[in-house]
């Protein structure tokens, strides 16, 4: 057990320090898990309580593809310019708009991709505008967080509660498509507050906005039509997993499969969005954490959660929320999500302390989601936009962010604590 | 043949140069790049016209290439504007990189190679410290089929 834990927490420590590429730590950490014999390969490639859970995986996969085969169609710029024109170009409509078209895109996609996606539109809208693009990034960053806790296939700590939990996209969207859309107006009212210093802009300058022409974006129409096709039935799929009883995971790699073959695309096309290292972190933490379930370290850290909760069902949502919230804004909400499902999937398993309490499962989701809007670091979207934004000359310090985001978060954790106590 | 034999005498500028003042060179002269050179007169880097016309895209249209589309024509006065508020350095790598730099009695193979594996447009032909001058992709193509019939 002993070498386990140790090493899980030098993985862990070396990936909340950055001081070695997190795919290389995880890979080498379950590499001496498995050298050393602590799980077997039987443990770690075959086995769905300690393995590598390949429905996440195969989901992620199928939607990389899908999403990168959209991407090329330039549906998304399309969307920002028409909706920066609806505002007329006035900064703070611009800012609202943009938001919430990221949160709804974050919903159905990744949100490193989303934010990808629009930050590069939002810099010559704000161009344009003669407005600075920093509120505009950091609200999107902010906005896509939040989004991409509503569903199921949002944020990957999402994919891993529903793989575990057993829990599907539309026991996600009912739990926590609700409470995610007063959030979206709690923050869009809350932006209009924060950046209010930043949305002074040069009348002449914003009707500039209006000469940028979105038809121009659509690059490949019939691409487009089928894509939207596809993406449509896999949602679809997605919803109706009670009835067909298809997995996400097998849905996403129909509907990646299907798209393939309509799109008439190359591989180095189709596989260009594909991020084969998210997908081998991915793999190496289920190795890791499943040693710790074998091992028993699980079970122990279950029991210490009901000791420090007083077999209290609203005290436990909130140590999850709150501690989840807390640990995600310091350290990566993945590996932090990983070892945390196992130990809420025995609590509320039949037989456990807390049976049947799934707001527990929302309680770590909206903790982990949300909770990475508090610092710069706090989740990939952040660091991608303060990246995107720093090539582009305009620097976004880690102060900057995390005043505002700091903000967002807890107001959005404020709006889920009484929504969880109430409703569950 | 060597190097030096071939070299001709080239424009060279300063980092900090501006650089409209670089990319009017360029472009009335139709050099290929430029030889940027540090205070001691020695090579720092090669600056091609193909990084000229990179600044002129703002990066966030070299992020998403779509964007150029939307856009529509872009004022002819505001890419010569943001060419005039840059000097050459920033128009350079941020990171450093390897110089095409060859001794003159190097051959014309030797300068071939160079060129290909750096992909640069031109070479700098240096006697110890001194610039010799500058063989050029054309000039170089010139000497070799020169005689070729």
């Amino acid at each position: 057990m002993i070498f386990s834990v140790v090493v899980f927490g030098i993985v862990y420590v070396l990936i909340a320090t950055e001081k070695v590429n997190r795919v290389a730590a995880v890979l080498a950490g379950a590499g001496v898990i498995l050298a050393f014999g602590a799980v077997t390969t039987e443990d770690a490639f075959y086995s769905t309580e300690t393995g590598i859970d390949w429905n996440v995986i195969f989901l992620l996969f199928g939607m990389m593809v899908i999403v990168g085969i959209l991407k090329l169609t330039g549906v998304f710029e399309y969307v920002a310019i028409w909706a920066t024109k609806k505002a007329k170009g006035r900064p703070f409509r611009v800012m609202a708009l943009l938001s919430l078209i990221t949160a709804v895109a974050s919903a159905g996609l990744d949100n490193v991709t989303t934010v990808l996606l629009i930050a590069p539109v939002t810099l010559l809208v704000c161009d344009r505008i003669g407005v600075r693009p920093v509120p505009f990034l950091i609200a999107e960053a902010l906005a896509s967080n939040i989004g991409g806790t509503a569903t199921l296939v949002g944020d990957p700590p999402n994919l891993i509660v529903a793989s575990k939990s057993g829990l599907g996209f539309n026991d996600f969207l009912i739990n926590l498509g609700p409470v995610v859309v007063i959030m979206l107006v709690a923050f869009v009212a809350l932006s209009r507050l924060l950046f209010r210093k930043d949305f002074v802009a040069d009348p002449e300058q914003v009707a500039e906005v209006m000469t940028l022409d979105e038809r121009e974006a659509i690059r490949d129409r019939p691409l487009l039509v089928k894509s939207l096709i596809v993406l449509a039935l896999v949602l679809v799929g997605f919803t109706l997993h009670g009835v067909l009883h298809i997995e996400p995971s097998v849905v996403a790699l129909l509907g990646a499969g299907i798209l393939i073959a309509i799109s008439g695309l190359r591989p180095k096309t189709y596989l260009a969005d594909v991020e084969w290292e998210t997908l081998l972190f991915f793999a190496g933490l289920f190795v890791l954490v499943g040693s710790l379930v074998k091992v028993g370290v699980i079970d122990q850290l279950a029991n210490l959660l009901v000791a420090a909760t007083n077999n209290s069902v609203p005290i436990a949502m909130m140590v999850l929320l709150w501690g989840s919230a807390t640990l995600s804004a310091i350290v990566d909400n993945i590996p932090f999500v990983a070892t945390m499902t196992p130990v809420v999937s025995e609590l509320v398993a039949p037989g456990g302390q807390y049976a049947g309490q799934n707001g527990l499962w929302w309680a770590l989701v909206l903790g982990a989601d949300l909770g990475g809007n508090a610092t710069a670091i706090g989740a990939s979207a952040n660091v991608v936009v303060a990246g995107i934004a720093k090539r582009n000359g305009h620097a976004i310090t880690f102060w900057e962010f995390t005043r505002y985001g700091l903000v967002v978060a807890v107001v959005t954790l404020l709006i889920a604590t009484p929504y969880l106590l109430l409703r569950y | 043949m060597h190097a030096h034999e071939i070299a001709e005498p080239y424009p060279v500028m300063s980092a900090q140069t501006s650089a409209l003042e670089a990319a009017r060179l360029i472009a009335r002269e139709r050099r290929p790049g430029l030889v940027v050179i540090g205070p001691d007169g020695a090579p720092t880097a090669v600056l091609s016209a193909a990084q000229v016309v990179r600044f002129m895209v703002p990066d966030y249209v070299q992020d998403d290439p779509t964007l150029a589309a939307v856009m529509g024509e872009e004022p002819t006065a505001k890419i010569a504007a943001r060419l005039e508020r840059a000097t050459v350095a920033s128009l350079l790598p941020r990171e450093p990189e390897e110089l095409p730099v060859l001794n003159s009695d190097d051959t014309v193979l030797e300068l071939a190679a160079v060129m290909a594996r750096l992909g640069s447009p031109l070479a700098v032909v240096m006697d110890h410290r001194e610039i010799v001058g500058v063989v050029t992709a054309s000039r170089l193509l010139e000497t070799v089929l020169g005689d070729y019939q």
